[in-house]
């Protein structure tokens, strides 16, 4: 080789390198818009959630070793948004059971958050869905196999151990189911792609809001969840009826008896 | 008409009312509701107006009427059992009277015996899952098989034996634990979990209901019937409620595919108990 | 000029039946009228409803368990594989006009069947009706119960809903634990191992056929029995024992009974219509491997489900044999509940020595002792019952399901012996007020005593 062209093979494969370099170190950051994200999320925790959740969201132990509040570092966006949405967190009171509230952060907020605590591990990712063309059938059945234990089959909710509960699923939207279903939060189980994937996650969704207003053909609902209220109708309204219509035709035993035995 | 009689009057022409309307809903198509309410003004008009007029329209003097000791007089009785003695001699035939007794006892007795076909004998059938064949693929109710890592961490999963997914004695849990959750297999048991996941029996041990609530943060597993739960984590050892025994464990191992596998049946009868189950 | 019509229709009877004389003792039968004594008429009443919408229901009703693919027009179930006798069910909710009205009412009309007899139940026991000489009505009234509480649970399994069918899982597993025999019977009730090839069928001919002529035939005794000894009635102005003071059959109290008869159908027809029941399209069609929270029996069982969740995890384990867990809350205590509904009132003759014939009935007040026993076991079983219904009570009012248990299983032995002192002292006052004796002749302290016929009767 001559030394021109050595220099010139050299100069090419120093650009290919460095092109090479500056597009991995492109694709490797992430966009320039997510990066505020992340950042505005990061202030954000900063503020409302790192008191238990630690600073990089890797939980909190008192020094008389409680734990004021727990990992969320592999919660990922779906958890997130979860807690966050259904105003679960931020929780007032570390001891509190989380209950659905009015959400605390607006959507822009919530938005930021959820980046922020995505890219703090693998996490499961915000879960698409699409409830418009689902299979509310299929929903139906794979509701019942795979969430009507916890949260019975008319999606009322349900008692869990040493007073925990599966929520009511009355006021939930498919984007928090499908976020739910992903990342299985507190003791929800975890249902991912393999178990199931986008398009029964879709069907899942689309039964959950077929449940929030279902036909009710019979008339008034009671709970739907069965004989328990069902009960306490026949014995209230029908007894009650029954046994005032037979105090309306019989008579009343004379309070003073004066009978020979 | 008095006003009573005018409210029974009333009430049937309510009830005529009611009746029209209820045939001219179900003309219409019929809807739930309304004919429960026309239905009731129907009946309830009609009651009401036969019980109003029974009430103030009809007499309403007391009564009194005799009422006599409910049994026969001493004297009847001797009577009648004097006749009755008198016209059978059976009492003068014993070895008569004792073979046509065993005659129908033995026929009553004979008559039970088609009580037998109802049902086969009870037998192994208990004792055994279609996973005592051993080296059976566990499959998801579609028939599809399933790898490790099919199932996420804290993720839960029934399957059944290949070929065998309409067995009511066969619905399997897989469950994965969290590494921080502490797994304790059972004493022989060590190598009954593939990367995590074991596989327990999903019928309670206390009456046979599928216990499907796994609660992933704590470990447990809650039987919606009677509230028995079961320490995953522990060889599904019953921690509360009515069941007295854990749930079954199978032991899982994979094949050459990495499909998950049931190298036998599960480690003592599932379901609930019965007299010699342990025999 | 002619007679009515009416009058000569009566004739023409008459020359062929000729049954006059019969029908004016008939008529002139009398009554008393109390309130209380038509507890029992609601249930027969709620008996014809029963009957007569039930037969409505086996003209669509397939109790098959051939498996078919549904189509009909509830969409979230279309293209679901199903029984034919779940199919056959949301045909009737959805598709047949009158089908869901004829459902719920029939359904309602069951629960309020058995409400009206364990009130019955009440009032006879605590009037102390049961009394020589109506021992054998009331053990034919505790048959009914039985057979009613059968009935309700085979006719509702009918059905192969989830609900349901979790419910027949638990009869298998409860008929599985009998100590020797419990193996075979379960098989032989359903044919084989759960769920087995013909437990719908079989059922069905039990719900349809053969208890509804059991109860017929002890209802029709049960009725012919009351005319024969002629009802009870309540001390008061010209009543005794030998005598019966009320209202005649005709006109007045055959247009009351009738009367209620239609009121009785207006309340289960509102309830029919207005309030739903047993959604089976949400439960879904039964699968055993599958299972709801929430879930609970009609609530004429819910005394049994709540009786097997509040028992401890204890077995009986030796040599390879087991008396399994369920056989104590359901068998043991099932049996013993029933065996003694049977036997009381010859227990009560035995302690209190009482073997004279009773027409009138007791003011509870004035039997103390009975009436506190009778609260303590009511609220014994009271106990159990909402014992069952632990986890939705749970859920409901936000508390741990396993502390209501723990509260409920000391509560089953704490509350009974409480209410029955308060009840005593209640009673004792109440008589006391209203000057009235008291009847009762035996202590608490005695009865032990007195039942294993120690202490001389009086």
């Amino acid at each position: 080789m001559t030394s021109a062209s050595r220099r010139d093979a050299v100069l090419a494969v120093g650009a290919a390198l460095a092109a090479t370099t500056a597009l991995l170190l492109v694709l490797a950051r992430p966009a320039v818009g997510q990066q505020d994200e992340v950042a505005r999320g990061k202030e954000l925790f900063a503020v409302g959630c790192s008191s238990c959740h630690g600073v990089n969201g890797e939980g909190v132990i008192t020094p008389d070793n409680q734990r004021r509040g727990p990992s969320i570092q592999q919660s990922g966006e779906a958890g997130a948004f979860y807690q966050l949405s259904t105003g679960r967190m931020p929780l007032a009171d570390s001891d509190d059971l989380p209950q659905r509230k009015r959400a605390v952060y607006n959507a822009d907020d919530i938005a930021a958050l959820v980046t922020y605590v995505g890219s703090l591990g693998d996490g499961p990712a915000l879960p698409k869905v699409e409830v418009a063309n689902a299979d509310v059938a299929r929903g139906g059945e794979l509701f019942r196999a795979n969430c009507a234990p916890c949260h019975s089959a008319s999606g009322a909710g349900g008692a869990l151990s040493y007073g925990r509960a599966a929520p009511s699923l009355g006021a939930a939207q498919p984007e928090q189911v499908a976020a739910a279903v992903r990342a299985g939060p507190s003791q929800m189980p975890v249902f991912d792609e393999s178990l199931l994937s986008q398009a029964e996650l879709d069907d899942v969704a689309a039964y959950v809001e077929y449940l929030r207003a279902p036909e009710d053909p019979g008339g008034l609902p009671i709970g739907r969840i069965g004989p328990v209220p069902e009960g306490f109708v026949a014995w209230f309204f029908g007894a009650g009826a029954l046994l005032a219509i037979v105090a309306w035709i019989g008579t009343r035993a004379p309070a003073r008896p004066e009978s020979r035995k | 008409m008095s006003s009573r009689e005018r409210v029974a009057a009333l009430a049937f022409a309510v009830s005529t009312i009611a009746s029209v309307a209820l045939a001219v809903v179900y003309w219409r198509g019929g809807q739930t509701q309304l004919e429960g309410v026309c239905l009731f003004l129907v009946t309830g008009g009609i009651g009401f107006g036969i019980v109003s007029w029974a009430k103030h329209a009809t007499p309403h003097d007391e009564v009194t009427e005799e009422r006599h000791s409910v049994a026969s007089s001493e004297e009847s009785f001797e009577e009648v059992a004097a006749e009755v003695e008198a016209s059978a001699t059976l009492d003068r035939r014993r070895l008569l009277v004792g073979l046509a007794g065993s005659a129908f006892a033995a026929m009553g007795a004979a008559l039970l015996f088609p009580i037998r076909s109802l049902g086969p004998r009870p037998g192994k059938d208990l004792k055994h899952t279609p996973y005592a064949g051993g080296g059976m693929r566990v499959v998801t109710e579609d028939g599809e098989t399933v790898h490790a890592n099919d199932v996420p961490v804290d993720g839960v999963l029934t399957v059944w034996p290949e070929g065998h997914t309409h067995a009511a004695d066969a619905p399997t849990l897989l469950i994965r634990t969290r590494g921080d959750q502490h797994f304790r297999p059972r004493a022989g048991r060590e190598d009954w979990t593939v990367g995590g996941i074991v596989a327990y029996s999903k019928l309670c041990t206390h009456v046979g209901c599928p216990v499907g609530l796994y609660q992933a943060e704590s470990g447990l597993l809650l039987c919606p019937c009677h509230q028995s739960t079961f320490d995953v984590l522990d060889g599904a050892r019953p921690v509360f409620g009515p069941a007295a025994r854990s749930l079954p464990q199978l032991p899982l191992a994979v094949n050459n595919e990495g499909e998950l596998i049931a190298r036998g049946d599960f480690s003592s009868p599932v379901g609930p108990g019965f007299w010699d189950r342990g025999r | 000029m002619r007679a009515p019509v009416t009058k000569r229709l009566a004739r023409w009877l008459d020359r062929r039946l000729g049954a006059a004389d019969f029908v004016r003792s008939a008529l002139n039968k009398v009554f008393p009228d109390h309130w209380s004594f038509m507890i029992g008429e609601l249930a027969l009443y709620c008996f014809v409803v029963l009957v007569a919408t039930g037969v409505y229901l086996t003209f669509f009703f397939h109790p098959s368990a051939t498996e078919v693919v549904y189509n009909g027009s509830y969409a979230p179930l279309r293209g679901v594989r199903m029984t034919e006798a779940y199919e056959s069910a949301l045909n009737l909710s959805f598709d047949v006009r009158a089908g869901l009205v004829m459902r719920q009412i029939h359904h309602w009309a069951a629960l309020l069947f058995l409400a009206a007899i364990v009130i019955h139940l009440g009032r006879v026991f605590f009037t102390g009706a049961f009394r020589r000489p109506r021992e054998i009505n009331w053990m034919i009234g505790v048959t009914l119960l039985i057979l009613a509480i059968f009935n309700g649970f085979a006719g509702y399994s009918l059905l192969d809903d989830q609900l349901s069918g979790t419910g027949l899982r638990i009869a298998y597993s409860i008929a599985l634990s009998i100590p020797l025999v419990g193996t075979w019977l379960a098989s032989l009730l359903f044919g084989g191992e759960f769920p087995g090839p013909d437990i719908l069928t079989r059922l069905y001919i039990i719900h349809v056929l053969i208890i509804p002529a059991l109860i017929v035939a002890l209802l029709t005794v049960h009725l012919a029995i009351v005319v024969r000894h002629k009802h009870t009635q309540f001390e008061g102005p010209g009543r005794a024992e030998d005598n019966v003071v009320g209202e005649r059959l005709w006109p007045t109290y055959a247009a009351k009974a009738i009367g209620l008869f239609f009121l009785t159908a207006s309340v289960l027809c509102l309830l029919g219509g207005v309030a739903q029941i047993n959604p089976i399209w949400i439960y879904g069609p039964f699968d055993p491997a599958e299972v709801s929270s929430a879930s609970q029996p009609d609530w004429y069982m819910g005394w049994l489900d709540g009786a097997l969740r509040i028992m401890p995890g204890w077995e009986i384990r030796a040599f390879g044999y087991e008396i399994p867990n369920p056989f104590f809350p359901a068998v043991l205590l099932a049996g013993v509940t029933f065996g003694l509904l049977y036997v009381w009132p010859f227990l009560e003759a035995r302690v209190t020595g009482d073997r004279a014939e009773h027409h009138l009935c007791d003011r509870p007040r004035q039997r103390p002792v009975r009436t506190a026993l009778g609260v303590a076991t009511l609220s014994f079983y009271v106990i159990c019952f909402f014992g069952g219904a632990s986890d939705v009570l749970s859920s409901t009012f936000g508390l741990s399901v396993n502390a209501v248990l723990w509260t409920f299983r000391f509560a089953l032995f704490l509350v009974p012996p409480v209410a029955a002192a308060i009840t005593y002292r209640l009673c004792r006052e109440l008589s006391a007020r209203d000057g009235l004796p008291i009847e009762s002749r035996v202590r608490f302290r005695e009865i032990p005593a007195r039942l294993l016929g120690r202490a001389p009767s009086r």
